[in-house]
């Protein structure tokens, strides 16, 4: 019999034992993000875990039903706003769809790009952070200051360094500036050469090994049993990636690679991000390659458009977290009914009572932020 | 790969970086160049014209004042209120121009978006702090002014790891 089996993850605030002691690790703890994990540990091992997400709760999803399919835009992203592209593509590609409006070829390109370009700006600022909760100060630094070399490109692109408001419905809001390709590449490049260096001083380092191995194991069974996504699901061995399995925009032309490590530990959850900005890197390079060299980049739309009628979608895409839906009822007038996300870091979330029971209460920064895990998505 | 090794390693990558470039912008002193004159679009084409999404511009002679960017805003910020522009000042027929609350606007360029008469872009202007909640609201008169910048500075990737130059 395992510890799971005499006390479920919903059941952790239950008075067992003498011995057990119970704490709340946040939600003003720098290393829980804005949530609440209460612990139950028996001298150094966790015995239970109760994840309490919801301090950041802002009603996203309720705001949308009071605003047209435009006006939508730059409230969607605040959820995470260092993927900001990201995180409004499914909502883009629904309204897209309920508007019935086609989208120009380039901007399909620019799309994908900006969506790469966030990736990376993403899991940057994760690793920077998963860095400094092993107290690895060097793995801070690097990752927040080579981020400028992409944030400077979305500057670039959209004029804001986050929160950029530039997927539309009907394409992008403006299309790329002059000499952008020359510049992205450039940049691309030397970022890459960067984060390659991080394998020495990170991801090869003994001390980051130890302590990471072997720890919060989540088998191929159990990942596809809690329905994580993205890197963790990849990192348990399970190849899906969305913009394989189900492309969008233009990915089905591109040549996308997924990286896969069977081991499910912390140690691959926190490698399998590092190779997909590698990937990433690949992509906007083959995106600037066929990109046409020009064109329209937005159908034109007026500030309030009109549906067709009553209509659902839903649309999913790959974010730097893992697969993001995004599910848009319409009534045939000019707001949404009901907009509904499916986010990837409240999936990842269900796993992590069973990955820290029986784990020490040391590890448990490593495991809870090697989940991908980003609160005010969850709580949207 | 031995204990010794990788630890020898992690530190050896560390420090090359003795010979790296400050890649860190000291701000006040340098400041980053953009692209453009700041965010602009072209109601013809419907799509805009990339730059800073900073302060916004007013143009006095092209504004009617329709109140379409102060709608556009409505759903997003509500910065944007309709004012009563004094009589010595250029006005249109019916004398109401936008007034941009900054302690609420979100920078999404929505409102640029919105107007068909090419009177309202963005500028390059970032730098809007003030010591009073007053002193963030800008009036059709303050718009109007072309802010005076100094950026220049941008990064430059070398032999020796990028730098802002």
């Amino acid at each position: 019999m395992t510890m799971t089996d005499i006390m479920p993850p919903g059941l952790a605030l239950k008075k067992v034992d003498e011995r057990i002691m119970t704490l709340n690790v946040g939600p003003q703890h720098p290393g829980s993000g804005h949530m609440r994990i209460v612990v139950q540990i028996d001298g150094d091992y966790i015995v239970a875990c109760d994840p309490d997400p919801g301090y950041v709760h802002r009603g996203e999803e309720k705001m949308a039903e009071y605003r047209n399919y435009i006006t939508n835009v730059p409230h969607l992203e605040r959820p995470v706003i260092h993927d900001s592209c990201n995180v409004l593509y499914p909502y883009v590609l629904g309204a897209e769809e309920i508007l019935g409006i086609e989208v120009p070829e380039r901007a399909k390109y620019v799309r994908v790009i900006c969506s790469e370009l966030n990736r990376c700006i993403y899991t940057m600022y994760w690793l920077a952070i998963y860095g400094i909760f092993l107290g690895h100060s060097t793995m801070f630094m690097w990752p927040a200051g080579d981020r400028e070399l992409l944030i400077d490109l979305m500057e670039k692109v959209s004029g804001a360094r986050v929160t950029h408001a530039h997927f539309i419905p009907g394409g992008v809001r403006n299309d790329l500036p002059a000499n952008f390709e020359d510049v992205c590449l450039r940049q691309v490049n030397y970022f890459e050469k960067r984060i390659k260096e991080y394998a020495a001083v990170f991801y090869d380092n003994p001390i980051l090994i130890s302590r990471t191995q072997d720890t919060g194991i989540l088998s191929r069974e159990n990942a596809i049993r809690y329905g994580t996504t993205g890197s963790v699901l990849r990192a348990s061995g399970v190849d899906y990636d969305l913009r394989v399995k189900a492309p969008y925009d233009v990915y089905d032309e591109l040549d996308v690679h997924t990286n896969v490590m069977k081991e499910g530990d912390s140690y691959a959850r926190s490698k399998v991000p590092w190779l997909d900005m590698i990937e990433s890197c690949n992509i906007i390079r083959q995106a600037l390659q066929k990109m046409p060299k020009s064109g329209s980049v937005r159908t034109k739309l007026k500030p309030n458009p009109k549906t067709k009628g009553p209509a659902t979608v839903y649309k999913r895409v790959e974010s730097g977290r893992g697969s993001l839906g995004c599910y848009i009822v319409s009534d045939g007038k000019t707001e949404p009914y009901r907009v509904k996300m499916s986010v990837p870091s409240f999936r990842n979330l269900l796993a992590m009572p069973n990955l820290l029971i029986g784990e020490k209460l040391g590890n448990m920064p490593s495991v809870y932020w090697s989940l991908n895990y980003w609160p005010v998505e969850a709580d949207r | 790969m031995g204990t010794a090794t990788g630890i020898i390693r992690a530190l050896n990558s560390g420090i090359k970086h003795l010979a790296i470039k400050r890649f860190t912008l000291r701000y006040p002193e340098e400041k980053l160049k953009f692209v453009g004159d700041g965010y602009q679009f072209d109601p013809s084409t419907g799509v805009g014209i990339a730059g800073l999404k900073g302060r916004h511009m007013l143009f006095h002679d092209h504004c009617t004042g329709c109140q379409l960017c102060s709608i556009a805003c409505e759903g997003v910020a509500e910065a944007i209120a309709m004012v009563k522009v004094p009589e010595e000042q250029k006005q249109n027929k019916k004398s109401i121009m936008p007034q941009i609350d900054y302690g609420k606007c979100v920078f999404c360029g929505l409102c640029v978006d919105a107007c068909p008469f090419y009177a309202l872009y963005m500028t390059n202007d970032y730098e809007l702090s003030s010591f009073t909640k007053e002193g963030l609201i800008y009036t059709p008169a303050q718009l109007a002014v072309k802010p005076y910048l100094t950026q220049d500075s941008e990064i430059q990737i070398t032999d020796r790891g990028a730098t802002h130059g």
